[in-house]
């Protein structure tokens, strides 16, 4: 699919000049931008969320991920830790796991039967002393060189993060003050429960699923739905709050009166006389300390928590290449809720993945703007509402959250 | 046509109404009369759209999830009014509609489905595929679905599912 530009060509990209305010559009179609993605976001030092601990919980439950480009088995050891290993052999590079989930003594490579404990030591492997004197592997050869890549695993609150390098920070040093105050705010220490999946497959660079997170700046406008039933508007007490490096992010949205006013009047998407002939769709209730109603979080570089009213969800982005990535959908509840919170979730549900009531706005939106990008690489996007620098700011009016992802974007990068 | 399971008698009649049911099911919304769709249902309904995984794995978490007559409406005047997405046809096929027992709830019948989704200029794809689980009841003379369950098997939709399936 893409249109190969070599990897020498990278060195002669130049970041067009406004820094943060312009996007050129060659870092959503390039495959060398996104091979260093791969190389310098994904499989570097950065945390990146994996799965719920709720999902793994008896010794040996395992579930296969996507962290990148790399498929990989998070399972719950048999000292009761969460581990991380890399789907693949040590020996051929195999898959050594086929199910996507289930329960495990070990894993058995099924080409030559390698087999590695539930920490990725190799245990054993056939014939490793040869046959009545013959073959085997050489004398020297050392089983605990040859174990499955296992990677850092740190865990909060029942969410479980992994990273492919050595990170020098705590996920709480990672996440930052400001950030995890939100991220405590969901995952405040109660026991979770997975209430089930959605995926879809966009054809689109990840960066943009991303954006859309930190763009308040859309959400009043593209999202009529949302709009109309005063879920999330631009005109109401909000926020846009990062950590102190621009990585991770929050939206903050409180739920006001739907009224005609002045800033309903220059969205062409309010509309007035809709309402639900079946109000369960829409019957939020106040679950969380404080005032807010909305807040969408993204974590650098691979995850998205929501919360919007009483759906929860991860949505982990996974990248395929550079012009398509993955979406998964964790909805979540908590041990605690009543039937009637259960049901709530399930309802709003309706709002949210490949078919929600303002979620499919996105995935469209995102079609669309690749489409738009393909025609010229050369050109530049433009993210100047709000003005051109990275500052929190309590209003919706701006992408300053862009600005400040792509100003880490670019450090990390080398752009 | 609808395959009576083994053990089971059928009036001729029924056989041929349920039949038309699910052919004016499949007309409709490959003619795009989204409005008229909910007429086949019951008014107290379930309408699920659920991945082959959750349902193995007993979560309930469905991409389209009503559970009223009124509640398909909102969802179709809710696609019409405030949704953002590109044009596109989405043509299914429903076979190996089978009834499997009639019970005081209804009539439970299973079938299979397909749907392709044609993009402006692009070829025809596979959209999804998978199986329903259904319930038919017969309310004052005219069947409607009680419950239509549509169970798809990849875990995966490509890119978003815009008209109900």
């Amino acid at each position: 699919m893409d249109t190969a530009i070599p990897a020498s060509t990278l060195a002669a990209r130049t970041w067009p000049d406004g820094g943060p305010s312009r996007v050129p559009n060659w870092v959503y179609t390039d495959p060398a931008i996104f091979q260093r993605e791969i190389e310098r976001i994904f499989t570097a030092n950065d945390w990146l969320y994996v799965c719920l601990e709720s999902e793994l919980p008896n010794p040996g439950d395992f579930k296969r991920a996507q962290l990148g480009n790399r498929d990989v088995i998070a399972v719950h050891g048999t000292d009761g830790t969460i581990n991380v290993l890399v789907n693949r052999c040590a020996h051929r590079s195999m898959q050594v796991c086929m199910a996507s989930r289930g329960s495990a003594k070990e894993f058995v490579c099924p080409y030559h039967q390698w087999t590695y404990d539930l920490s990725g030591n190799l245990l054993g492997l056939p014939f490793r002393r040869g046959y009545r004197g013959q073959g085997g592997m050489p004398d020297d050869f050392r089983p605990e060189a040859h174990g499955l890549q296992r990677l850092a695993v740190t865990t909060r609150h029942g969410v479980v993060f992994a990273s492919f390098g050595a990170p020098n920070e705590s996920l709480e040093t990672y996440l930052g003050d400001r950030m995890l105050a939100y991220f405590d705010r969901v995952f405040d220490g109660r026991p979770l429960v997975v209430l089930g999946y959605m995926r879809q497959r966009i054809p689109s660079n990840w960066k943009l699923m991303f954006e859309n997170i930190k763009d308040p700046y859309h959400a009043s406008l593209l999202h009529v739905f949302l709009v109309t039933f005063g879920l999330f508007r631009l005109d109401q007490q909000s926020a846009v709050e990062m950590d102190d490096m621009g990585r991770h992010s929050v939206l903050v949205s409180r739920r006001g009166e739907q009224q005609s006013n002045d800033a309903t009047n220059q969205m062409r998407s309010f509309r007035q006389n809709f309402s639900l002939r079946d109000k369960r769709l829409l019957d939020p209730v106040r679950e969380f300390p404080g005032d807010a109603t909305v807040v969408m979080q993204t974590v650098w570089p691979n995850l998205i928590v929501q919360q919007q009213s009483n759906t929860l969800a991860m949505r982990q982005i996974v990248p395929r290449d550079a012009r398509s990535f993955d979406l998964a959908w964790t909805f979540f509840g908590y041990a605690d809720d009543t039937p009637e919170m259960r049901q709530r979730r399930l309802r709003q549900a309706n709002l949210m993945g490949p078919a929600g009531l303002v979620s499919l706005d996105d995935s469209e939106a995102m079609l669309l703007s690749q489409a738009g990008i393909d025609q010229d690489d050369d050109a530049a996007c433009v993210v100047e509402m709000g003005g051109r620098d990275v500052v929190n700011e309590p209003h919706m009016v701006t992408e300053t959250a862009i600005r400040g992802f792509y100003q880490h974007y670019r450090t990390v990068m080398g752009l | 046509m609808i395959a009576i399971a083994h053990g089971l008698t059928v009036d001729p009649d029924l056989r041929a109404r349920l039949a038309d049911l699910y052919c004016a099911y499949d007309n409709l919304l490959n003619d795009g009369e989204l409005e008229l769709w909910p007429s086949l249902f019951a008014e107290t309904c379930i309408y699920k759209v659920i991945p082959r995984d959750n349902v193995e794995q007993g979560m309930p978490i469905a991409v389209m999830y009503c559970e009223s007559r009124d509640m398909l409406t909102d969802r179709v005047v809710a696609l019409r009014e405030t949704a953002l997405f590109a044009p596109r046809i989405a043509r299914r096929i429903t076979t190996a509609i089978c009834l499997r027992a009639i019970e005081p709830d209804g009539m439970h019948l299973t079938a299979s489905f397909a749907v392709f989704q044609t993009m402006p200029d692009q070829p025809s794809e596979l959209f999804l595929c998978g199986s329903c689980r259904d319930r038919v009841m017969d309310d004052a003379g005219t069947l409607r679905f009680a419950e239509r369950v549509f169970i798809y098997d990849s875990t995966i939709v490509p890119t978003s599912l815009v008209y109900p399936l």
